[in-house]
């Protein structure tokens, strides 16, 4: 949600804040301000709305929520009280999905290109100017975060809102058709559609011809409106705020705004009744609320007349005093208000997270372990094969084909070439080998500790599964018999090849408990191929190799060199093997003949 | 164990070393980071007597030090005669973890410290452990196909979130209790540099009599500066989460612009690290938890990015598609 500081403070005309301290105090109350900019002399704050919060998807909101803060009354908008005449508007509902709906009839329009106040204001939110008509509709659903739609009369002579039964194909005013489905709410003349509940179409479009019109602003069932636009892979900014909760009791004031902004702005004249139908009524939310508990909660002295002062700011109301505590009702704005907790939290938030101290966790007292044995195993198993020089890999657990038919599928992965969950760590690992080999990694030897997943008996299952590479494989049968309590228990690999191995450790004994201590080392990414070169150095006297290793190591830039080793030593001559990484075959082949004054 | 034993087999490996290279390979076997002497060590606490067998350990380290260095100067140089060498001349190879074991190993101690136990759960996952339990509305969008992945739609899924894992908590334990759980998660993305289907989390729980926010931001505070060094500066904002009321959002100031804005925390100057709060009394409820009598915090943090940002790894895909390598020698 958009909102430009200069229109924020038409609501709140006593603040005194700049905008960057509205973003920050916003953030703080939790209205996490994302984007900050200036356009067209106007600073434009981006805020991240929670979607338990459909009432800040509004100035009206917003600016609830900074009276509340700053302790400032608020400013509602200029309205002009009309009248409403005794003729009836052709509308009818045949749905149980309009939770309520005003609408009047209004004519002896003069509708015309907008103004340029309102053209910059509505850019300013990323919607393009229609004409003034439909544009003070969409500057209105800003403003209070409703919705509102005009029908031309001369297009539709009546509104029918009706759950989908007969139509299949759905024009929306931008020319694209949308394919609808079975329920979708529409709103219909019973010849064609109209308009979906958050999106028109070119049926009942208004230009500047337009004289006469219906208005309705109206709240639908935020499950229908949300299983629409999904379904319909259609997005607005009527559907991001018709798929929450709404209050229906916003829709009087909102409504009259537009009507006053109408007869201002287009001339209107109302030429009919105003139709209120109202069938979801929602019932009053009662809270018993302890104005100390936002202390206990917080772990800090927060006065209860500042609780009480933020309630009432918020628009609560006191029904009942009690003991010990108040019957507080939220008001019908706020939707996400039903519990004591909810109370709680707002007085906190208005306090200040700020003011609550950081420098004390959580008691240190140790509690009864609760570990299970399986993760001290884990743990366990990868510290012994550390020490035998394994590199643990992490892999994917979803796979492209399933061993057998006991294989879980997924239902609707989008990355559909991955659809098996794996039934041996050794299929990923294969994926991995495949890697090193591509690289060229000499020598690998590595394991992974992770999940694998069956079907048996019409069940779901998952194990914990160790397995093993070694691109040697009586080495990898030798260092088996050096891990406990893996020793005499390692089966060879599935059919794949002897390099690897597979246990479930499940099975296997588990240490009462084991904590490993940490350790970092560095990890690299792969993104060229390792070369690896041979070297003849001929000394006159004999040297020990690993200080030739030293020595010879320094005069290579680290960030190429992967390897150095000497292989083989006969008399004063020292074959050093070395591999390279991050470079070319060119320059790894210079450097090497460099280093070993081969040239 | 007995550790005259250790000393004598010790001896041993150290006086059949037939070169430098292996006599460093006994080395580390012995007196290495992962190394028997230090394995030891870890286990004191298990001892009858630890101060008495701390003290015993350390003169068997010693003493394992000096027939190493003897046996250092003793050993053969190589002289003009012909030498044919079974073994080749490099430092040993020492394996390595993953940089999100790494990771999950520091946080981890971070926890230990504090007696925390750990925890896990299945990754399929059931609607009601990963959704219903944490209080998240049957409207709520994770819910939807596109966002979830589905086993058997919509009872059985890969869990989105390691909160499933507190909700199993909750459920099978009884309070007091603090745990932390380490967890791979699944959501219905396209693969990229900058999102993956399976991504990483790390959550912590503890339920207790009285707890407040300020244990909340204490706990998580000294995590990030375990992490992150005594200099990093964090702030704590309202958040909503279904799980948690009151909610927070628990940020780290830029280390990149140092608050002032740029391209990385996209001109905020702070970089979001998580979600966290006092546990939903809904959520008490719904384990057979009272509300009234317990209260709790869980925080839950995405493991991915700070790893990445860690080993300065910009692919994320790296972290799973075996293009992650390790020098073999330290170098």
């Amino acid at each position: 949600m958009k909102i430009i500081y200069s229109e924020i403070k038409k609501w709140l005309p006593d603040l005194k804040d700049d905008a960057k301290s509205v973003r920050d105090n916003l953030t703080q109350i939790g209205h996490f301000v994302s984007g900050f900019e200036e356009i067209d002399s106007e600073i434009v704050l981006d805020l991240e709305i929670r979607s338990n919060r459909a009432d800040c998807l509004s100035y009206y909101g917003i600016a609830r929520e900074l009276a509340t803060f700053y302790n400032l009354d608020l400013q509602i908008p200029e309205i002009k009280s009309f009248q409403f005449s005794e003729s009836s508007i052709p509308i009818t509902i045949n749905s149980p999905d309009v939770y309520r709906i005003q609408a009047t009839k209004i004519s002896n329009l003069k509708n015309s290109p907008s103004p340029s106040w309102l053209i910059k204001f509505l850019k300013l939110h990323d919607i393009n100017s229609i004409n003034t008509l439909v544009d003070l509709t969409n500057y209105v659903m800003l403003q209070w975060g409703i919705p509102c739609h005009a029908f031309d009369l001369k297009k539709s002579s009546e509104l029918i809102w009706e759950n989908n039964q007969n139509y299949s194909e759905f024009t929306s005013l931008d020319g694209s058709k949308i394919k609808l489905s079975p329920k979708n709410l529409l709103i219909t003349d019973s010849q064609k559609v109209l308009s979906l509940s958050f999106i028109g179409s070119e049926n009942s479009s208004i230009d500047l011809n337009t004289t006469d019109s219906i208005l309705e602003m109206a709240i639908y069932n935020p499950s229908r409106v949300r299983s629409d636009s999904r379904s319909l892979k259609t997005i607005t900014e009527a559907s991001i705020r018709l798929d929450k909760e709404l209050d229906t009791q916003t829709i009087p004031l909102a409504f009259s705004h537009l009507l006053s902004l109408l007869i201002t702005h287009c001339g209107a004249i109302i030429s009919s009744q105003l139709l209120d139908i109202y069938p979801k009524v929602p019932s009053k939310i009662t809270i018993e609320f302890d104005p100390s508990s936002p202390a206990s909660y917080a772990g800090i002295n927060i006065p209860t007349d500042f609780s009480l002062d933020v309630l009432k700011h918020l628009g609560c109301s006191i029904i009942k005093n009690l003991k010990s505590s108040l019957l507080i009702s939220p008001p019908s704005l706020r939707k996400d208000l039903n519990l004591s907790e909810d109370l709680i939290e707002e007085v906190i938030r208005f306090y200040g997270y700020y003011k609550i101290p950081i420098d004390t966790p959580v008691d240190s007292q140790t509690l009864p372990d609760i570990t299970p044995p399986i993760l001290y195993l884990i743990e366990n198993l990868k510290d012994q094969l550390l020490a035998l020089g394994y590199d643990e890999i992490r892999s994917w657990p979803l796979v492209k084909t399933p061993l057998d038919k006991n294989a879980i599928f997924t239902q609707n992965s989008i990355n559909s070439d991955y659809p098996v969950l794996r039934q041996s760590l050794i299929q990923s690992l294969k994926t991995q080998l495949d890697q090193y080999r591509r690289f060229k990694l000499p020598a690998p030897q590595f394991f992974e500790i992770g999940k694998i997943y069956f079907q048996k008996n019409g069940q779901y299952l998952e194990q914990n599964a160790l397995a093993i590479y070694h691109y040697d494989s009586q080495k990898l049968e030798s260092d088996l018999n050096l891990v406990a309590p893996v020793k005499g228990r390692y089966p060879k690999g599935r059919g794949v090849d002897s390099n690897f191995t597979e246990i479930i450790l499940d099975d296997l004994p588990k240490p009462k408990k084991y904590l490993p201590t940490f350790s970092d080392s560095k990890a690299i990414e792969l993104t060229s191929q390792i070369i690896t070169l041979d070297a003849n150095l001929n000394l006159d006297s004999p040297r020990d190799p690993l200080d030739l290793i030293k020595e010879y190591s320094t005069k290579i830039n680290p960030k190429i060199l992967w390897s150095i080793e000497i292989i083989d030593v006969y008399k004063n001559r020292y074959t050093f093997r070395v591999s390279y990484y991050n470079c070319d075959d060119k320059t790894a082949k210079k450097i090497h003949l460099s280093t070993f004054n081969l040239l | 164990m007995n550790l005259n034993q250790i000393l004598i087999e010790s001896k041993n490996k150290i006086n059949s070393a037939n070169t430098s290279a292996e006599l460093e390979n006994i080395r580390i076997e012995l007196l290495g980071r992962s190394g028997l002497i230090n394995q030891l060590f870890s286990e004191i606490r298990k001892a009858e007597n630890p101060h008495k067998y701390g003290q015993q350990l350390n003169k068997l380290k010693k003493e394992v030090e000096i027939l190493i260095a003897n046996k250092s100067t003793n050993l053969p140089k190589i002289d003009n005669c012909k030498l044919k060498i079974v073994n080749s001349f490099s430092l040993p190879k020492v394996g390595h973890l993953h940089p999100i074991t790494q990771t999950e190993r520091q946080l981890n101690e971070v926890f230990k410290k504090l007696g925390f136990s750990f925890y896990d759960g299945p990754e399929i996952e059931s609607d009601e452990y990963c959704f219903q339990r944490l209080n998240v509305p049957p409207s709520h969008p994770a819910r939807e196909m596109q966002d979830t992945i589905y086993i058997k739609e919509p009872e059985l899924l890969l869990r989105t979130q390691g909160s499933s894992i507190e909700a199993r908590l909750l459920s099978q334990e009884k309070p007091p209790f603090k745990v932390a759980f380490p967890s791979r998660v699944y959501r219905n993305e396209k693969v990229n540099k900058s999102n993956h289907f399976i991504f990483h989390h790390y959550q912590g729980v503890v339920v207790d009599k009285n707890i407040t926010l300020k244990d909340l931001f204490g706990t998580i505070n000294l995590l990030f500066k375990t992490l992150y060094g005594p200099n990093v500066i964090i702030r704590f904002r309202n958040k909503y989460y279904p799980e948690v009321e009151p909610g927070v959002g628990p940020d780290m100031q830029c280390f990149n612009c140092q608050g002032q804005g740029c391209a990385i925390c996209k001109g905020a100057g702070w970089i979001e690290m998580g979600g966290a709060g006092i546990i939903h009394p809904k959520v008490l409820k719904m384990a057979g938890i009272d509300p009234h009598l317990w209260r709790g915090f869980a925080f839950g943090l995405g493991l991915d990015r700070w790893v990445m940002a860690k080993y300065n790894i910009k692919d994320i895909r790296t972290l799973l598609g075996g293009n992650l390598a390790y020098k073999p020698n330290h170098l």
